[in-house]
């Protein structure tokens, strides 16, 4: 079997020397075409004619060349009314032709994005990228003193912030090209529209956009279209609340966009499925190959896809029973799943969705069209699955979906025999801290761990809230020894981190328990050794973290 | 599967077809493919390659696709030889006439270079599943 990428560039080879020769052929066509008589029927000149429109409509699109298929398809049913009648053409008719020739002419230009090719797909890519946000904030505010308090807030919460009290500090230090998201205000004493007016100017150099959020005193509809005109991703009225614009700028950042989409591929054509995977993968996604539908279970588990391509035509099972059994198991049964068949007809392709599949890729499929369906499908899926997985106040997984997880993270841990360990985070005297300094100074301490926890553990790692203050996480590859050096560096830094509520200032500490998979081999014995291990941790004193004893060791 | 497809005797007029589908079909597809110009060629080439399958341009100066199955049918070892029609111009109407005509299916033309060896696989597996 070819490789490729290897086949792609003899492809290429083939659709360049193909639009090589098109001048030519135009050429002799509207040779063809000039030399039809004006005054009579000529049946063979026609069907020369005919002929050579014709393997335009079944070779363009193969080459590369869409357009020239559907614009020649079309003046080719021209000619197959002209040559019922076989009357001489009257002068409109020649001037229809006449004018589709010249489209077709127009066509030969029009050549679509090369398979693969790169700025054919970096439309798709850079999405994920524009939506990450940064760490690192520019304030612009004439006001000094609203910036610098803005400027503390945003401190808390783990952002870096410069403040910048005139636009034109702030349009220099944008001549660096520098990674931030910029907060702004609209009303500057020069210019009542003046950060609006920065911020289009400063757009217009980038590929990728800035992200903006305006500040304005003014709640006025003309404002706001300004701001959404200028790029902007939110607009927030003064007096800011600090918790709103909080959630905004988590929102950028939060770890939903940017990890890499997974995408499961099922045919039994190894040439096929080679080919798909690599189209995903230019696009920036992670793709598994499974050649035997019956082989599919494992790389299920262990690769836990983001979306399913399923062939419908596979030997011993095909695609639409598979998607059934995906469909039985409970982890999956929201995830999407697209059939790819050259079946085009409609009710055998309702048939399809019926027994499970969210859509329906007809063969051939031009790879644009491929990842864009892929690309907003899983989109749409992960929407969802957030409002049915994640916890609202932190964006973290919930008490089911971290169950969930721990379930299958242990099932992997056990299979590709590597270290996992389990940990229980509590936080110490909450209640107090909601007495004291009200629900929402509570919200924010939750909110701080759970930034730090994001910020200080892999991206393998999974972190869930468990409820009101308590949090839980799966360390992959990790062992408990490694794990507890880990929670301990974290609890260090969390019990110095200051909260501040009503102008007063207080710190917080958490508590917390480890339990090693070596030692407890399921999900069930795991979850319940790291509880017992955090009750240990408080009541040991609490701001301590506790590795659960190894059953085995203390029977000795 | 008892007989696995590798044989195609593939007609087709024009060259530029010709060298996509043979890239297509053999370093895609990896079929060993014969590719004949027209349909005396065909005729001609057939029973020395003793192909699986035909594939066959309807559309062809001289004798067209369908008129090439018939003479082929007519050897008696391509009598139950499976066809398949390429062809630009497929209305659903159509398919089953190029059906009744002998073939086991059309596949449209343009086709996709990355699809056309799957897709004659497909019909393949199907008439012999």
């Amino acid at each position: 079997m070819a490789d490729a990428n290897e086949l792609q560039a003899q492809l290429k080879i083939l659709c360049d020397a193909y639009a090589a020769q098109l001048p030519e052929k135009m050429k002799q066509l509207e040779q063809a075409w000039e030399q039809l008589p004006l005054d009579s029927w000529d049946e063979e000149g026609f069907q020369t004619l005919h002929r050579m429109v014709h393997s335009l409509t079944g070779s363009g699109k193969t080459f590369g060349f869409s357009l020239l298929s559907d614009v020649a398809r079309n003046l080719e049913d021209h000619f197959k009314q002209l040559a019922q009648a076989k009357t001489t053409l009257n002068e409109q008719q020649r001037s229809h032709i006449q004018g589709l020739m010249s489209e077709l002419h127009q066509a030969t230009l029009h050549r679509d994005a090369p398979v693969g090719d790169q700025t054919g797909l970096t439309a798709v890519v850079p999405l994920s990228q524009s939506l990450a946000g940064s760490k690192h904030i520019f304030v612009v505010d004439d006001d000094h003193e609203q910036a610098e308090e803005l400027k503390v807030q945003l401190c808390y919460f783990g952002y870096e912030v410069s403040v910048f009290s005139n636009l034109a500090d702030f349009r220099l230090a944008m001549q660096a090209n520098p990674d931030v998201t910029v907060l702004i205000d609209i009303n500057f004493p020069e210019d009542s529209q003046g950060g609006v007016q920065a911020i289009k100017e400063i757009q217009q150099g980038r590929d990728i956009p800035l992200t903006v959020i305006f500040l304005s005193a003014h709640n006025e509809f003309d404002a706001r279209l300004e701001a959404v005109r200028a790029g902007s991703i939110a607009y927030l009225s003064k007096p800011v609340n600090i918790g709103n614009l909080i959630d905004k700028l988590d929102n950028l950042t939060s770890t939903l966009s940017s990890a890499p989409y997974k995408v499961l591929v099922v045919d039994d054509s190894e040439s096929l499925s080679t080919y798909y995977a690599i189209l995903l993968e230019q696009a920036g996604m992670v793709v598994k190959v499974v050649n035997n539908p019956l082989d599919v279970m494992v790389p299920l588990l262990e690769f836990t896809p983001d979306l399913i391509l399923l062939d419908i035509y596979m030997p011993e099972c095909n695609g639409l029973e598979l998607a059934k059994v995906i469909r039985q198991l409970d982890i999956f049964v929201s995830i999407p799943i697209v059939f790819l068949s050259a079946e085009s007809d409609l009710d055998k392709q309702l048939f399809a969705i019926g027994l499970g599949g969210d859509d329906f890729l007809t063969k051939p499929i031009q790879p644009q069209h491929l990842i864009s369906s892929v690309t907003s499908r899983i989109q749409r899926s992960l929407i969802l699955r957030s409002f049915m997985v994640r916890d609202s106040l932190t964006g973290l997984l919930n008490h089911t979906a971290i169950q969930d997880q721990l379930v299958l993270e242990v099932a992997r841990a056990k299979r590709q025999e590597t270290s996992l360990a389990f940990a229980m985070v509590d936080i110490d005297h909450f209640k107090q801290v909601n007495d004291t300094y009200g629900h929402p100074a509570g919200d924010r301490v939750i909110k701080s761990l759970s930034r730090l926890l994001k910020q200080r553990l892999r991206e393998t790692d999974v972190v869930g809230r468990y409820g009101g203050e308590e949090f839980a996480v799966i360390l992959n590859n990790t062992d408990g020894v490694a794990a507890v050096k880990v929670f301990d560096t974290i609890r260090k830094s969390f019990s110095q981190l200051q909260h501040f509520a009503d102008g007063k200032e207080f710190s917080v500490t958490f508590s917390c328990g480890i339990a090693d998979v070596l030692c407890f081999n399921d999900s069930p014995k795991l979850g319940d050794a790291a509880d017992k291990a955090l009750y240990k941790a408080k009541h040991f004193g609490r701001d301590q973290v506790v590795l659960a004893n190894d059953p085995a060791a203390t029977r000795l | 599967m008892a007989d696995k497809l590798t044989r195609i005797l593939y007609v087709e007029d024009e060259p530029d077809i010709q060298m996509v589908a043979r890239l297509a079909l053999e370093a895609l597809g990896g079929f060993t493919v014969e590719i004949c110009s027209s349909g005396d060629e065909a005729l001609q080439r057939a029973p020395g390659f003793q192909p699986q399958l035909f594939l066959l341009d309807v559309m062809m100066p001289g004798m067209d696709g369908p008129s090439t199955l018939k003479m082929l049918r007519a050897l008696p070892q391509f009598c139950n030889t499976p066809a398949i029609f390429m062809t630009a111009k497929v209305q659903p109407g159509e398919v089953a006439g190029y059906k009744a005509l002998g073939a086991v299916d059309v596949i449209p033309k343009p086709f996709d270079p990355m699809t056309l060896a799957s897709r004659v696989q497909d019909i393949w597996d199907r008439c012999h599943g």
